[in-house]
């Protein structure tokens, strides 16, 4: 005990640290009833730790050419020890992170929680969001498999309904005519460095902003009343709360357990869950296998191309439902954050996920 | 429920070690793939001779190769006699260079000289040149 | 503030350009051959619907590999200078369907059969169908096919004789289709079982019980090194599944006891 008191004397002297533990961990004060919704931060932030080192694992044996990487990731899967487990993970650990990311989104938006002085939280979250799902749309070609091929022929092939500079914007996503080696080589660059050093400063000033303005209360139980406007910068307290370390953390980490059980559990009993048959053939541009679906999470933009009578009012309807959302808190500013107080929001809300989820059956089984 | 008499702070002791005990070997667990993962190929256990046809080394010249996964060279040192070493240096590592003038290994990192039976010459060597075993049969030499 | 979410709305407009998936336009080709019979009554259009559900289909062996003739072309698509052969003759058969399926057809030829054709004698379609070609399988040899040209007993026998490596063949390839499903390079262990099956099949064409019996002994060998490695992986994965159970399970205790550990917190601060 004299070494670990002797340590932190050395650094507390050099860097405060005994101030910084009381600041940020024993005598920084989270909500007391703070519900399991609230450790889904925790748990992504785990969950996208995990997937730079199953990421980093990969790239050992990875080879980013046409020629060679469906080759190499088939000796993943079958000679490299364990390349298997890495690559499963990798795999269904991105779609895990999907959910997760939906159901913080989801948990956000019903407790009013991205409302001020919040409205940037929610903001750098939901380009936090849109990065994620932008690397799960990269990493889906880098397989070179027929699913791989025509997946990202298709996805890039929607940016053509973009009226005047659609044909270009198809050629410059894809670096040619049609989805080749140009398309593998940028879309590696963006998946394996692109993408994750951007994600990781937003995800960086997502936790800043979060931890400046303070984590809400949640708005429940019957002496919850909304606050008063913010005129000044304040940090919200929570005088009655419960200290974050060690107390807050073991939920945290509870919740943390629970997500990668989840994740092992597919992984080890339905490992090809989000693996389609034609993931398993090589790319082959000249054959397209019938009934190519996107993932899950893109089935219900799927659909919405389908049923609108012109891809560039399909567009034009996801365009503007994914621009609402991303500047909801700037439109819905009242202060009222309790859900039995907000019909309206909450009626929106329940009917917009049952159009989502009927959407994605339908896109599924049309 | 033994436990619930106890009071809070002694039971989350308890509580601690078991889940520290589960982490542990959760860890464990995760870890050992990882290590296996990185960890180099093994080249089966058993040492495979490569194969070599005679023609490709002229008398008092040297051909190098790859002999498990290190460089290696074989010298016709006169008309039908083969000698085969490791081109690796004994001193720290280079790959030393035949000199066919000289009729000896050069190391070109600290000059240090072998012998055509692979004996330190002179420079830093500590050590002779390893040597491998060849066996000619017909026109195909056998290394190793 | 309005000023402000304008300029925001045009960056994430970009930002999910790449993110959309759009329609997927079903791009089946269809060749004229399909187009006019498709639509066509009577015997002219029978075959399209026969040939849909067979298994050169599956494998996009289409009208004009066989028949001949262009099938991009609806004016010359029927012309002899494209190479269209038309509808053989009953006899001609076994060399209609012998320019793809050589090994068979050397077989059938020197068989009873083969040697009877033109005097009686079965040929291709008189077992297989015509367009509703299906996959090959040991339930070909059955009384009612059989009897219609000679008693049951000897092709019952033959059946006998091929039963058990077809059992084998088929048990092998399903298998590999699931190891494949999971992701396992099957490629090799495919080939292996997709040569022995040609040989066998080719082998029972010559319907002489006496040569089946005596070559089953060499393909049960090779068919057993590949259910031996079969077997290796199957055993794997029994064993990935037990220590994955064992990781979920730990997991969940991690999970319960770190909630444990909360609850104890929270009695002590008295919290509801
Ligand atoms: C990219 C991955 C993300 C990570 C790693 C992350 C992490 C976190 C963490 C650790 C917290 C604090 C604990 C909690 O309330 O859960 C938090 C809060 C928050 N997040 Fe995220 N988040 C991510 C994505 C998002 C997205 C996509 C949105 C919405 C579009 C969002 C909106 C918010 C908001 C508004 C809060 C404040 C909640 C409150 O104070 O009650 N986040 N995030
Ligand atoms: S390494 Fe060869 S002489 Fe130093």
């Amino acid at each position: 005990m004299s070494l670990f008191k002797g340590l932190m004397d050395y650094l507390d002297v050099r860097l405060g640290v005994r101030d910084l533990i009381r600041q940020n961990l024993t005598g920084y004060l989270v909500p007391r009833r703070a519900n399991f919704f609230y450790t889904l931060g925790a748990v992504l932030l785990a969950l996208f730790s995990l997937q730079f080192v199953t990421g980093l694992l990969l790239l050992i044996h990875y080879r980013p050419d046409a020629a060679n990487a469906f080759a190499s990731v088939q000796s993943i899967m079958n000679d490299v020890p364990y390349g298997w487990l890495v690559r499963y993970a990798h795999v269904v650990g991105s779609n895990i992170i999907v959910i997760a990311l939906l159901l913080h989104m989801l948990s956000v938006l019903f407790m009013a929680s991205y409302k001020k002085p919040r409205e940037l939280t929610w903001l750098v979250g939901f380009i936090a969001f849109n990065l994620a799902l932008a690397l799960c749309l990269t990493g889906y070609l880098l397989p070179w498999s027929q699913l791989s091929y025509w997946a990202t022929t298709v996805a890039t092939d929607a940016a053509g309904a973009i009226p005047v500079v659609g044909e270009m914007t198809v050629r410059f996503l894809r670096g040619g005519a049609m989805v080749g080696e140009a398309t593998l080589g940028r879309f590696f660059a963006l998946h394996v460095m692109g993408l994750p050093l951007l994600l990781g400063a937003v995800i960086g000033l997502h936790l800043f902003l979060m931890r400046r303005a303070g984590i809400s209360r949640p708005p429940f139980g019957p002496d919850y009343e909304p606050p008063a406007p913010l005129t000044t910068f304040r940090h919200e307290d929570h005088p009655d709360g419960i200290p974050f370390f060690p107390h807050y953390v073991t939920k945290d980490l509870a919740g943390v357990f629970f997500f990668l059980a989840a994740l092992a559990w597919v992984i080890f009993f339905a490992p090809v869950l989000f693996i389609p048959p034609t993931a398993l053939e090589p790319a082959d541009p000249f054959v397209t296998p019938p009934h190519i679906k996107p993932e899950w999470y893109f089935l219900w933009a799927y659909q919405t191309l389908k049923i609108f009578p012109s891809k560039v009012v399909g567009l034009g309807a996801q365009g503007v439902f994914m621009t609402l959302l991303a500047v909801l808190p700037f439109l819905d500013i009242g202060p009222e954050r309790r859900p039995a107080h907000r019909p309206l929001f909450v009626a929106c809300y329940s009917l917009g996920i049952l159009l989502m989820v009927a959407l994605s059956i339908w896109g599924h089984y049309s | 429920m033994a436990n619930d008499s106890l009071p809070p702070n002694q039971r989350r002791f308890f509580l601690t070690i078991v889940l520290g005990g589960i982490s542990a070997v959760l860890s464990v667990a995760a870890g050992w793939p990882v290590f296996r993962f990185l960890s180099p190929a093994s080249g089966g256990g058993e040492v495979k001779p490569v194969e070599m046809p005679r023609a490709k080394i002229d008398v008092g010249g040297a051909q190098f190769f790859t002999y498990h996964g290190s460089p290696a060279v074989v010298l016709q040192k006169s008309a039908g006699e083969f000698v085969a070493f490791s081109a690796v240096c004994t001193h720290l590592g280079c790959i030393v260079k035949w000199i066919p003038d000289k009729e000896e290994f050069l190391c070109p990192c600290h000059a240090g000289r072998f012998s055509t039976d692979g004996a330190v010459l002179g420079g830093p060597p500590p050590k002779p040149l390893k040597s491998i075993p060849v066996v000619l049969a017909g026109d195909l030499l056998r290394i190793g | 503030m309005k000023k402000y979410s304008a300029a925001l709305i045009l960056p994430i407009l970009l930002l999910l350009i790449p993110i959309i998936a759009p329609s997927f336009a079903a791009a089946a080709e269809e060749t004229v051959c399909l187009q006019c019979h498709g639509g066509q009554t009577g015997h002219l259009g029978e075959p399209v619907p026969l040939w849909r559900e067979s298994v050169h289909q599956a494998n996009g062996i289409s009208c004009h590999h066989c028949h001949g003739g262009d099938p991009t072309d609806f004016a010359m698509a029927m012309r002899p200078e494209r190479g269209f052969i038309g509808v053989p003759a009953d006899n001609d058969i076994p060399a209609f369907c012998g320019r793809c399926h050589v090994g068979v057809l050397e077989d059938y030829q020197a068989s009873a059969h083969g040697r009877a054709l033109g005097s009686g004698g079965p040929q291709c379609v008189t077992c297989h169908d015509n367009h509703r070609v299906l996959r090959a399988s040991i339930d070909l040899i059955n009384p009612q096919d059989c009897s219609r040209c000679h008693d049951y007993g000897r092709a019952e026998e033959l059946r006998q004789a091929v039963s058990g490596t077809d059992a084998l063949i088929t048990g092998l390839e399903n298998d590999l289709a699931e190891l494949h499903r999971l992701g396992f390079d099957t490629k090799p262990m495919s080939g292996t079982v997709f040569s022995l099956r040609n040989d066998f099949h080719r082998l029972f064409h010559s319907v002489d019980v006496e040569k089946v019996r005596s070559k089953t002994a060499v393909f049960a060998q090779d068919l057993d090194k590949v259910e031996k490695e079969v077997a290796a992986i199957q055993s794997d994965l029994g064993k990935r599944k037990l220590w994955g159970g064992a990781m979920v399970v730990l997991l969940v205790l991690a999970g319960l006891y770190a909630l444990l550990i909360h609850k104890s917190y929270q009695e002590e601060t008295g919290e509801d």
